[in-house]
């Protein structure tokens, strides 16, 4: 196949708009550039704004993943203010966070990734009759039944926080709602028929024995639910070694509770795990359409190129960990909370594959932690402490969103906000190139992906960019 | 408002294929009817509408926009509701949701456009910017309020999903950098339905579609353009915190005591007296609860301007206490007036920031000024 150059775009089912360009030679993505096409202003809108109204205006730079934005922002205030939220507020935010990261990523796993192998081009495939009846676009019987199940589980977000998207209730010394032991029953028995709904369709099996996976190779052999579908599709299609990213996975933690992070915190990289040092990220501009220098997020500002000038090709600033590109989510995760299977798969080079066990394995552990969490509930305590936020101020919220590291860096002067920068999960993976030329996460990933004769929207190239789950509004805001 | 066109089969038609049962439908005719605020006698109508006549087709399209309206779409109150509006609309082209990819989806769009002309119904999520050029939100290559003009000209009607595309939400708060702009400013010759919110209640969302579909014409509307139905009264008319902000019995600070027993959040910047939407009825998740009930204010994002009133815990100041009533058309007329002052002070502030912009340098200068 000659040289050519494919734009893969408008991306649907992924969260907001992409656009890919890949530079193809031989039958195959030589090299990749992606677009997010979509820029709305948030930072400088939060401006002058007064800090309490972040917790508003954030969440609504995504409906899909608005509770993880209102954590970071109350955990950035918090910060600010000098505070941790009261135990129990910090539990029931967990909660409530849990369930949201918990939702995208079955609507991810049914809605959004696995229609594709339900497409005629897999025809003939011995799985593909089974794919097309579980995971058809807007008709699939595993669609349906995950929709259903969402809308259940969504129910104790319904409880906590009023309202689902954009929920209120998270603040910065806890949350808004006293669960009574009333509530605590009922959500104890929405996580049952939750738990029934994972068991019977994504897994066929006590999702504990899933979460007890101890190697690479019994996750690729399960076989029951869909979760067995999809290992069964990813073998005959040798998705395991599609899209290796760049083999170093950030995680900052997720779920602060007065014990720490449930998922710990750090880094995964040269092959172990190191400690994490916030302190050494720098969003590079070199390749976005943004003015001004690199900074950290502390000091960095959001001043849209309206020229849209070159070298520049994406709205999308270029995080990079101590001059490095890293992944984040899910799997990322899991590996940097040293779950086994996850450290073995992130061994034999990460890929689609990988990052689709992250997400199951995490699905099956977060049911375990939610029903644990919800018996720990204690009406009579408190739930919220009061805080006085400063004059003047800086704070940092940074916790883990279903697609993976979400950070809010807040300054206050003269009791507004002077400064806030927003680095989301697909900022990171989807980040263009930097000023050494190195490609963001998403970039590398796609480089070797096959691409047939004639393919306009390379079937490869899906499978990739959608195994990390991008989120494109949350990515520029 | 139009000729059956014989080649599109019926919503009955279409729910059989889907595999849902007569029952089910009967149970959402009803479900329906009393959503709308219809009688019983009101659900014989709806089936029979339903089975008579032709679905119309829906194109779905999304500009500056995080996608929560369609989040809310899909958990609708009744199990089937969701499935039966799905496969109803069908939703022959939507760009979150459907099959096809890249530009076999664009082509999707041209095909309905095509096939279904002057018959179909476009739903907007979202709103397109337009400064410079509306280079802010690009699909398919173009900016996306292209895409909007050129869906909106065969449309039958138009609906705004949510705060964005009825008012703008919070991608319009000052200074507006993309120059969001509401549906409304960019499409004048189509009747529009405002479904603001943010996002708008799945509910009120189904329940909207679900009458323009049975009934085959717009459902009454407010002089905003919202559906009367579900906007025709404050969130405060129908909260049941309502008895305590009679009493005078207030949270004075979160998790007080006050907090505890459910007294009113007025004092905690509750704007409910001044929103016009149903949370307080028809509640969030399947009936479950609604922001009151969670113990945080209402933060009236189904008004125009929301975004820009002050922050979200100041106390409502302008509120008229006991026994006055204000409608929702009288406060709409003041609020429009405001609005289309911003719009031209926009206007002139982008052509400004436009014209400095030509004399910026990438990437140092910007730097010194900032």
């Amino acid at each position: 196949m000659s040289d050519s150059t494919l734009l893969v775009g408008p991306f649907n089912r992924v969260e907001g708009d992409l656009e890919i360009r890949l530079e193809v030679s031989g039958g195959a993505v030589r090299a990749a550039y992606a677009n997010s096409p979509l820029f709305r202003g948030f930072e400088p809108i939060l401006q002058g704004k007064a800090p309490m109204d972040a917790l508003t205006i954030t969440p609504r730079i995504c409906g899909i993943c608005s509770i993880s934005q209102s954590a970071a922002a109350a955990l950035a205030l918090a910060e600010a203010a000098g505070v941790r939220p009261a135990p129990q507020g910090a539990l029931i935010a967990a909660v409530l966070h849990a369930v949201e990261n918990v939702c995208d990523h079955i609507t991810h796993f049914n809605l959004f990734f696995g229609a594709d192998f339900a497409r005629p081009a897999y025809a003939g495939r011995p799985w593909h009759d089974r794919a097309v009846a579980r995971f058809t676009a807007m008709e699939g019987s595993a669609m349906r039944a995950c929709v259903e199940a969402r809308a259940q589980v969504l129910h104790i977000v319904g409880l906590l926080g009023g309202k689902w998207p954009h929920t209120l209730a998270i603040q910065p010394g806890g949350v808004t709602r006293a669960p009574t032991a009333r509530d605590r029953i009922r959500m104890g028995s929405t996580l049952t028929a939750f738990r029934r709904y994972l068991e019977a369709e994504i897994f066929g099996a006590p999702v504990e024995a899933f979460a007890a996976l101890s190697s690479a190779q019994a996750v690729r052999d399960w076989s029951t639910g869909d979760a067995g579908l999809f290992m069964e599709i990813a073998a005959d299609l040798d998705l395991a070694t599609a899209g290796p990213g760049p083999g170093r996975y950030m995680s900052f933690g997720a779920y602060p509770t007065d014990d720490g992070r449930v998922f710990g915190p750090g880094l995964w990289v040269d092959g172990g795990l190191a400690p994490l040092d916030p302190g050494l990220i720098r969003e590079d501009l070199s390749h976005a359409w943004m003015l001004g220098e690199d900074a950290h997020p502390e000091a960095g500002q959001t001043v849209p190129d309206e020229m849209m000038r070159a070298p520049g090709y994406s709205w999308c600033k270029a995080p990079r960990l101590g001059g490095r590109t890293v992944e984040t989510g899910a799997f990322a995760r899991q590996v940097v909370d040293g779950h086994a299977a996850a450290l073995e798969l992130a061994r034999d080079g990460g890929g689609v594959l990988a990052r689709i066990a992250g997400r199951l394995l995490e699905i099956a552990r977060t049911q375990i932690l939610m029903e644990q969490w919800v018996a720990a509930i204690r009406p009579e305590a408190r739930f919220m402490d009061q805080v006085t936020l400063p004059e003047n101020g800086i704070g940092a919220g940074l916790v883990e969103a279903a697609r993976g590291s979400l950070g809010h860096w807040l300054r206050i002067e003269d009791g507004r906000i002077a400064n806030y920068q927003i680095i989301a999960p697909t900022t990171w993976n989807f980040s263009p190139r930097d000023a050494q030329g190195t490609p963001g996460p998403v970039e590398q990933a796609l480089v070797g992906a096959a691409v047939s004769a004639g393919e306009e929207t390379p079937l490869s190239v899906q499978h990739i960019v959608r195994s990390f789950d991008p989120c494109m509004v949350c990515t520029v805001h | 408002m139009s000729e059956p066109v014989p080649e599109i089969e019926t919503f009955y038609d279409v729910m059989r294929r889907q595999g849902i049962t007569r029952r089910s439908f009967m149970k959402y005719c009803s479900l329906t009817a009393s959503a709308l605020g219809l009688g019983p006698a009101f659900v014989p109508q709806i089936a029979h509408a339903m089975e008579t006549k032709p679905r119309t087709p829906v194109i779905w399209v999304h500009g500056l926009e995080c996608t929560c309206c369609s989040e809310s779409f899909i958990r609708s109150a009744h199990p089937l509701a969701k499935d039966v509006v799905l496969s109803m609309i069908s939703l022959d082209y939507d760009d979150t949701l459907m099959a096809a990819a890249g530009h076999a989806a664009e082509a999707a769009m041209m095909d309905t456009i095509e096939k279904y002309k002057g018959q179909y119904i476009l739903a907007v999520e979202g709103n397109p910017p337009l400064n410079e050029d509306g280079m802010f939100c690009i699909t398919g290559g173009k900016p996306f309020v292209e895409k909007l003009k050129l869906a909106a000209s065969d449309a039958k009607a138009v609906i705004s999903w949510g705060a964005c595309a009825s008012y703008g939400c919070v991608q319009a708060a000052k200074p507006n950098p993309t120059q969001a702009t509401p549906v409304h400013k960019v499409i004048t010759d189509k009747p529009i339905i405002k479904v603001p919110g943010c996002p708008p209640i799945a509910e009120v969302m189904t329940g909207v579609i679900t009458y323009m579909l049975t009934f085959d014409r717009l459902p009454e509307l407010d002089r905003q353009g919202r559906p009367a139905m579900f906007y025709g009264q404050r969130i405060h008319d129908k909260c049941y915190r309502r008895p305590h902000f009679d009493a005078g019995q207030f949270v004075e600070e979160w998790d007080d005591d006050g907090a505890r027993k459910g007294f009113c959040l007025y004092k905690m910047g509750c704007k409910g007296p001044t929103t016009y939407n149903a949370c307080s009825t028809v509640r969030w998740n399947e009936g479950v609860s609604f922001p009151i009930q969670s113990g945080h204010g209402c933060i009236g994002c189904s008004e125009d301007g929301f975004w820009d009133h002050g922050t979200f815990y100041d106390r409502v100041t302008d509120l008229t206490q006991f026994g006055v009533e204000a409608n929702a058309d009288q406060i709409g007329v003041a609020a429009a007036g405001v609005v289309g002052a911003g719009v031209a002070a926009h206007a002139a502030i982008s052509a400004l920031k436009s014209a400095q912009s030509k004399t910026q340098t990438k990437p140092t200068q910007s730097k010194e000024e900032a």
